[in-house]
């Protein structure tokens, strides 16, 4: 009994420094701003990716539904051309009927700025084509998007497809 | 008062110290066992979020080595899928040395066929890299993206440009980095 309290004593101020050993680890862990910036990457590409794929998809049966989601995928520049635009395409889609469904097959960011929330992607998509009439089509293409940072997660601020010999 | 409300109030007295000893000798150990757990959670946390798959991930975090890759293996395919009529050998020990395993077999298939048709056509194929990112990198392994214009020129023809997209594996081999997968995409 006499021993009981020496050990505690003991044990207490030796877990007090554990904690704190493992607490300082813990925020140093977390201010990684290494880890921070990786974070921002997936983020972006993520988001990248599911934004291209809808940009490039659209149901003919419900192109207003379609053009909406186009416009919730998108900021500032490309936002403002796809709004301008919405009613003449809708017109155009829904005189085509053509129903297309987009998947990204790979994806990289090529250029991330964390602090002013930019990025740049590049992209390669298979597009599959169900026309009104006739057989579906399947295409490739390869996209460069702009991303930026908005209150609702990265967007798509551009979107262009890369042609031959503009490397 | 009463000699049984005078016992009842010596015991109630006597009772008092006894429940503090009894908590005082908890609560030190008490207290010791909740830091230790708290430890190890934090300690469970601060390895969690070192080796998450996004920071084991180092493309773009580690800027010169994201470059090195890109360079390194740009110029491999680069190198791998330009070739002539008077080049073909030269083309052939480039990708023996830069390709490795499915990759090497797929190619050497490929470059079967491809000899045949660059004899007979005077064909001449140069591919140069219009876009590249690197999507994955570690230090033993990465994953690439390449966006490609390939040129050919046949004999008695005008050169035609094409688009080709590849996702390419490399793996670390003796200092370099080495293709060991191609997907057309």
């Amino acid at each position: 009994m006499r021993l009981r309290r020496p050990v505690l004593v003991l044990g207490l101020v030796l877990a007090l420094a554990l904690c704190g050993v493992s607490g300082w680890s813990y925020a140093r862990a977390r201010g990684d701003g290494d880890l921070a910036y990786a974070h921002s990457r997936d983020a972006a590409l993520a988001a990248g990716r599911s934004h291209i794929a809808r940009l490039n998809s659209v149901d003919a049966r419900e192109v207003d539904v379609g053009l909406a989601a186009w416009l919730d995928a998108t900021t500032g520049p490309l936002r403002d051309e796809l709004r301008t635009a919405r009613a003449k395409s809708a017109e155009v889609l829904k005189e085509q009927g053509t129903t297309t469904r987009a998947e990204v097959t790979d994806a990289a960011v090529t250029e991330l700025d964390d602090r002013s929330g930019t990025a740049r992607l590049i992209a390669t998509v298979r597009i599959e084509a169900q026309p009104r009439t006739g057989a579906p089509t399947t295409d490739r293409k390869r996209f460069e998007a702009g991303l930026t940072r908005t209150g609702g997660g990265w967007k798509l601020a551009s979107l262009t497809a890369v042609a031959v010999g503009t490397g | 008062m009463t000699t049984t409300e005078e016992t009842a109030t010596t015991a109630r007295a006597a009772q008092e110290p006894a429940a503090r000893t009894r908590l005082r000798r908890f609560l030190l150990p008490l207290l010791v066992a909740a830091l230790v757990v708290a430890s190890g959670v934090l300690l469970l946390l601060a390895g969690q979020t070192k080796h998450s798959p996004a920071a084991a991930n180092r493309a773009l975090t580690d800027r010169a080595a994201t470059d090195a890759v890109l360079d390194e293996v740009g110029s491999a395919v680069s190198r791998v899928f330009s070739y002539g009529p008077q080049t073909l050998t030269r083309t052939r020990a480039d990708a023996h040395a830069l390709l490795r395993g499915q990759a090497a077999k797929e190619y050497d298939a490929l470059f079967a066929q491809v000899q045949q048709r660059v004899k007979e056509q005077e064909l001449t194929l140069t591919t140069r890299v219009a876009r590249a990112g690197v999507t994955r990198l570690t230090g033993t392994r990465a994953e690439l993206l390449f966006f490609l214009d390939q040129t050919s020129v046949r004999r008695g023809a005008k050169a035609t440009t094409v688009a080709a997209q590849l996702s390419v594996t490399v793996g670390r081999d003796g200092g370099h980095w080495r293709i060991t997968a191609i997907e057309a995409r």
